[in-house]
């Protein structure tokens, strides 16, 4: 690991009185349109209808529905509705990765020096795309859906407060 | 010659009575002036009249019986004042009975009749006349009298006064068109005369028109000239010309600032912010350099910061110089009281351990004068060091000749003779400060410690990115400096210092990891991903090279795959510490760049002259290279949500270079904002902006009174009635926070509630009713010291009460606040956790109270107010539902029925307050008419009386709608107890509610929370000053 990273143990140990905690926001990365962020601030509704918008408006034949920490249930409900709402036309293909999100210690004395740790946290990828209805309840699709076209791995673009960093 | 008959020709008569009475002192001004010429009197010479004129009439008799032989034409003006005084005050009954009485009367006018009122008698006579013809005329008298009027009336038409031309004297139906300037058009007769005037005008315009045309003054030269000349007086930022083309220009602290955009462009700029980038030029900021031993520097800072506050000048990043640091600094040894301002600061990085330090400390114009007096005497610098006499070229030079030239120009024709044209040539544009006089010193040494303090102002401009994309748009307008190779040592480039920097591998190397550094940026997402106020030092190429064609918005291309595993130690360790060194720390370095840059003129001539019209152009060893630093500025740091908004990039730069650095900004799609777009940008930020978050500073004091005058002013340019009325609304304040007065009735009335039930103040968990009684008590100990003061104030005599706040007012006038602003982190850190309701809905993380924290408890509140007395805390509020905070609005508490009202029903906003009555409109209506009674003299001593009766004095600046000094209890003026004020509100486009900045009292914060139910703390009422309702808020305190 870097030498900015510090071990949990270590961690334990710095004083609450002399250090603030500041939580960065995960990495952003670039956006396409048919990328929806799921949050828990945004109400639920809302963020259902706006993948169903999406899926209904022809432009796209798939999205991708991402959830970080405390959304991964949130999202896997959305794209679970989704599929019911689709009359079997649409198709889920879930993907879990980790994220490293990243802490700032600033100190409140002189002599503590900026310390910035990371920790990790899951995230879930869920793409929705139109595909031949699977018979019985058997999944794995034939192929696989092919990855994201970025090579970085993917990771929500933005968290609100709802969000467990 | 009836009334009726003397309005309707207007023009030669005088005004009736009635109107010379309603006219205004404006309207009265310009009748006069009209009248100058106009005779005053008809007269004709008979000095026999009365006794011919016997017969006529009884009415006639007495006039004549008043011995004044002339028989006067109403028509003077101040004659016509006179008589319309003695008529109106006159009841009209006994006049009429004189005419029928009229020796009597005639005996007895005698003596308080003037003269002057014979006209108007006289007129009243013929309407008699008119009803009842006389029996007999005598001709000749009559006709004498008549010629008099008659010659009058040629007279008043010859000569026209003297404002207006020929064909305004002219009937609407006979004036045409451009009659002005074509005589022709005149009819015949009057042509002459209008011939005349026209010469007269023309040799008087050409007179004053010694300016040249437009083109002469539109010359280089010329145009340079003027521009010296305005940028005298205000200072001018090397992209004042850009600005003013497209800002609301302000002249602010000495300088000529673009304040807003004149188009519209509120939320476009809110979107550069959020999601591209927003440039703005700070160039006034001031820079005030510091140098000498690490350890005496530290010794002499320690004196004016805290450690209470945080990390202070010698926080370890900060020291290293890998990180800019933030304090508010105080009066030397004055902790808690008299801070002086807040600053940004950078140490220069050390290249060698025992090297002499050196410090920027940044500041704003309004508090530098404050600053640099303190850290003056806090080092013991009094050795003014003189300025190198004539080196610093430019600005002194151009200085000299600018005013030869002015000299010269005075009684000069347009046309230049050669040796001027020299002259003109040496003319130089103003870089730097142009409002100091050349021989001022602008550093200082100790003689003890070798400290050596120097103001910088206007020699490093620094120019302000924010937003996620601001680093894409760094990265594409500078390209990293290219070395200098050992062959190209022979050929004498225009930056000396660069082959002289390159020799040294060290720097070299430094050059190359800062290169490194600078290209790794391109890969990482957003300024905020980097840790807060990383310092980079960079050395780039003329930015006006590679300038494309169009412009367009520079974006993070994914495709330019960076190195992963640097990235990610770029965001977590941020910019090692050597990086951070650059040649912009050396004074010489910097005055050669600025001396040596490539004028625009010749590098357009050199683009010309390409072979290919639009490639690129390749200076090679001849290129310029700008030493500059970047500074990461942290975005939102505070509070839980949008964490890292609005973070971006500093960018400092030697003098001389704006031009070349702004625009290449803004050809890569960056929006250019100004003064308002940064306060919209901290206020969205969540952090206090200087100088209005900074009341108890002497700058912010001298900012809140700028700013009452102004909105004092700008309320009473508008009709009474179109403008709000503050004390039927029961704003006391609505132009400027009365803070002292409400930090001093907070300590009071905790001080009497506390002494009346001691026993009430049991627990926080307590039931509604007991919350409620309390309420209700609060509202009888606020009520108590405004009652007296109230009193006190209407018998007139001001003695105990006001003591306090004259003397605060005295304290403001040497600008020192009588209050102070809580800036203890460990108090503040305690007071947020406070804040913050320990249930309810979407409130995770709360049950992780750290250990260190208290619990909110009485006495602990008790003890936090005693040891902060008349402190007020800032605090950011954010509105539950609807509404949208103002300026100045008040922070109130919500009584126990405005909780259970809104628990019952979800839409409920807020209780109304009541209508408050204007006591003071009906003294207003009393001044106006005895105002207007004050001009009959007869009145004027019953007058005199009254305005020396007690109310007088507060009488005497009255406004209606506007609450006079002294000022009634703040707190409990209205019918929920105030805590506090606003200084910043707005909606907030980020959060998409109403959102509000402010102060609060600490004790009166205190009171409330430890009296607020657990799942309601934080709650409060906020209210517009010109509304009545109040609307519900979560108070929040975040460090």
């Amino acid at each position: 690991m870097a030498d900015g990273g510090v071990t949990l143990a270590q961690h334990r140990e710095i004083d609450q009185a002399e250090f603030t905690l500041r939580k960065r926001l995960p990495r952003k990365l670039p956006q396409r349109r048919n990328d929806v962020y799921i949050n828990m601030k945004t109400d639920f509704r809302a963020q259902l209808a706006r993948c169903q918008r999406l899926l209904e408006g022809g432009e796209f034949n798939e999205i991708c529905i991402h959830g970080l920490g405390l959304a991964i249930n949130r999202a896997i409900n959305i794209a679970l509705q989704l599929q019911g709402n689709g009359l079997g036309a649409l198709r889920l293909a879930p993907n879990t990765s980790t994220v490293e999100l990243v802490d700032d210690l600033d100190p409140e004395t002189d002599q503590g020096e900026p310390v910035s740790r990371t920790r990790n946290n899951s995230a879930i990828h869920i793409k929705v795309f139109r595909g031949p209805p699977v018979e019985g309840r058997t999944p794995s699709p034939p192929s696989l859906p092919p990855s994201p076209p970025s090579l970085l791995p993917r990771k929500p673009r933005r968290v609100c407060d709802g969000f467990a960093l | 010659m009836t009334e009726k008959k003397k309005k309707k020709t207007k023009i030669w008569y005088p005004h009736t009575s009635e109107n010379l009475f309603s006219m205004s002192g404006a309207k009265g001004k310009k009748y006069a002036k009209k009248m100058r010429n106009q005779p005053s009197s008809v007269t004709f010479p008979s000095t026999d009249f009365g006794q011919n004129s016997g017969g006529s009439s009884s009415q006639d008799r007495t006039q004549r019986g008043n011995g004044d032989p002339q028989y006067q034409w109403q028509g003077g003006v101040s004659g016509g004042f006179q008589q319309q005084r003695g008529h109106w005050s006159q009841p009209p009954g006994p006049s009429h009975q004189g005419q029928f009485r009229g020796g009597v009367r005639g005996q007895r006018g005698r003596g308080d009749w003037q003269g002057g009122q014979l006209g108007h008698r006289t007129h009243q006579g013929y309407q008699r006349h008119s009803q009842e013809l006389p029996k007999f005329i005598t001709a000749s008298y009559f006709a004498q009298a008549r010629a008099a009027e008659v010659n009058a009336m040629l007279k008043a038409v010859k000569n026209k006064n003297a404002n207006s031309q020929v064909f305004q004297a002219l009937p609407k139906h006979m004036r045409r068109r451009a009659m002005s300037h074509n005589i022709k058009r005149l009819p015949r007769r009057l042509q002459t005369i209008a011939k005349k005037e026209a010469d007269k005008t023309s040799q008087q315009k050409k007179e004053v028109s010694k300016t040249k045309s437009r083109k002469a003054r539109r010359r280089h030269g010329n145009l340079l000239l003027e521009f010296n000349r305005r940028q005298r007086k205000n200072l001018w930022l090397e992209t004042h010309i850009w600005h003013a083309k497209r800002f609301h220009m302000v002249k602010k602290w000495g300088y000529c600032l673009g304040d807003k955009p004149t188009a519209k462009c509120y939320r476009a700029c809110y979107r550069a912010m959020t999601k591209h980038c927003l440039l703005q030029d700070l160039s006034y900021q001031c820079c005030l350099e510091l140098r000498g031993a690490e350890d005496d520097l530290l010794k002499a800072l320690a004196r004016v910061t805290s450690t209470d506050m945080g990390a202070t000048f010698a926080a370890v990043a900060c020291l290293s110089g890998k990180r800019q640091g933030s304090l508010v600094l105080y009066r030397a040894d004055h902790y808690p009281q008299e801070p002086l301002g807040q600053v940004t600061f950078i140490w220069k990085p050390k290249k060698v351990p025992s090297e002499e330090r050196q410090l920027w400390i940044w500041t704003h114009p309004t508090s530098k004068q404050d600053l640099l007096s303190e850290l003056l005497s806090v080092c013991q610098c009094s050795e003014p060091i003189e300025p190198r006499a004539p080196i610093p070229g430019p600005a002194t030079s151009s200085w000299k000749v600018e005013q030869k030239a002015e000299a010269e120009l005075l009684g000069r024709k347009r046309k230049r003779n050669d040796k001027e044209g020299e002259e003109a040539v040496a003319l130089k544009k103003i870089i730097g400060d142009g409002t100091r006089p050349p021989n001022q010193p602008v550093s200082w040494r100790s003689e003890t410690t070798g400290i050596v303090i120097s103001d910088l102002t206007m020699e490093i401009l620094r120019y302000r990115l924010i937003g996620p994309l601001s680093h894409c748009v760094l990265a594409d307008a500078f390209k990293p400096a290219s070395d200098c190779k050992e062959s190209d040592d022979v050929t004498e480039g225009p930056c000396p210092w660069w082959l002289k920097h390159c020799k040294d591998a060290d720097n070299l190397s430094i050059h190359h990891r800062q290169k490194d550094t600078f290209q790794l940026l391109k890969g990482v997402g957003s300024p905020a991903e980097i840790p807060a106020g990383t310092v980079l030092g960079l050395t780039v190429d003329d930015p006006r090279l590679n300038l494309p064609n169009k412009r367009s918005q520079s974006m993070p291309d994914p495709s330019q795959l960076q190195d992963l595993q640097k990235i990610r130690q770029l965001t977590l360790s941020g910019v090692a510490a050597e990086c951070a060194w650059s040649s912009i720390w050396d004074q010489a370095v910097r005055d050669n760049v600025t001396e040596n840059k490539i004028p625009e003129k010749e590098l357009n001539h050199m683009k010309s002259e390409l072979l290919v019209p639009g490639s690129h152009l390749s200076l090679g060893p001849k290129d310029s290279r700008i030493p500059i630093l970047l500074v990461q500025q942290p975005g939102k740091q505070t509070g839980e949500e949008l964490s890292g908004w609005g973070s971006g990039w500093d960018v400092l730069v030697p003098k001389g270079w704006g031009m070349a650095f702004w625009i290449p900004f803004i050809y890569r799609g960056a929006r250019a904002g100004g003064l308002q777009e940064g306060l919209k940008h901290s206020q969205n930020k969540g952090a206090a902006h200087f100088p209005h978050d900074f009341p108890d500073c002497p700058a912010g004091m001298r900012f809140a009174k700028e700013q009452e005058n102004e909105l004092a002013d700008k309320f009473k340019r508008r009709p009474p009635a179109k403008r709000p009325n503050y004390i039927k609304h029961g704003s006391i304040a609505p132009f400027c926070c009365p803070w002292q007065q409400l930090a001093e009735e907070w300590e009071i009335i905790v001080k009497d509630s506390g002494e009346e039930q001691p026993a009430a103040l049991k627990g926080r968990e307590r039931p509604l009713s007991a919350v409620q009684g309390c309420e209700e008590d609060l509202l009888k100990s606020a009520e108590s010291p405004s009652k007296l003061r109230l009193g006190l104030q209407l018998e007139g005599i001001e003695v105990d009460a006001g003591v306090s706040v004259t003397e605060s007012k005295k304290a403001c006038a040497e600008g020192i606040a009588g209050f102070r602003v809580l800036r203890s982190r460990n108090v503040l850190r305690q007071l947020s956790v406070w804040c913050r309701p320990t249930s309810g809905k979407g409130q995770r993380g709360q049950r992780l109270v750290p250990s260190f924290q208290q619990e909110l408890t009485p006495e602990s509140a008790v003890s936090i107010s005693a040891a902060n007395p008349i402190s007020l805390v800032w605090a950011r509020l954010t509105l539950l539902k609807k509404g949208s905070p103002a300026l100045h609005a008040m922070i109130s508490i919500p009584t126990a029925e405005d909780f259970e009202q809104l628990s019952k029903d979800p839409v409920y906003c807020g209780p109304q307050e009541p209508k408050h009555r204007d006591h003071f409109k009906h003294k207003i209506k009393q001044i106006k008419k005895s105002k207007k009674k004050k001009k009959s003299p007869a009145e004027e001593t019953s007058e005199g009386s009254k305005t020396s009766s007690p109310d007088g004095g507060v009488c005497s600046d009255l406004t209606l709608g506007l609450w006079p000094e002294p000022l009634p209890s703040v707190t409990s003026h209205c019918s929920r107890v105030t805590i506090g004020f606003v200084t910043q509100g707005d909606f907030s486009l980020a959060v998409g509610c109403g959102e509000a900045l402010g102060f609060v009292s600490l004790t009166g914060l205190l009171h409330v929370l430890s009296r607020q139910p657990a799942d309601r703390r934080g709650l409060v009422l906020m209210r517009n000053a010109a509304s009545l309702q109040y609307r519900f808020a979560k108070l929040r305190i975040e460090v």
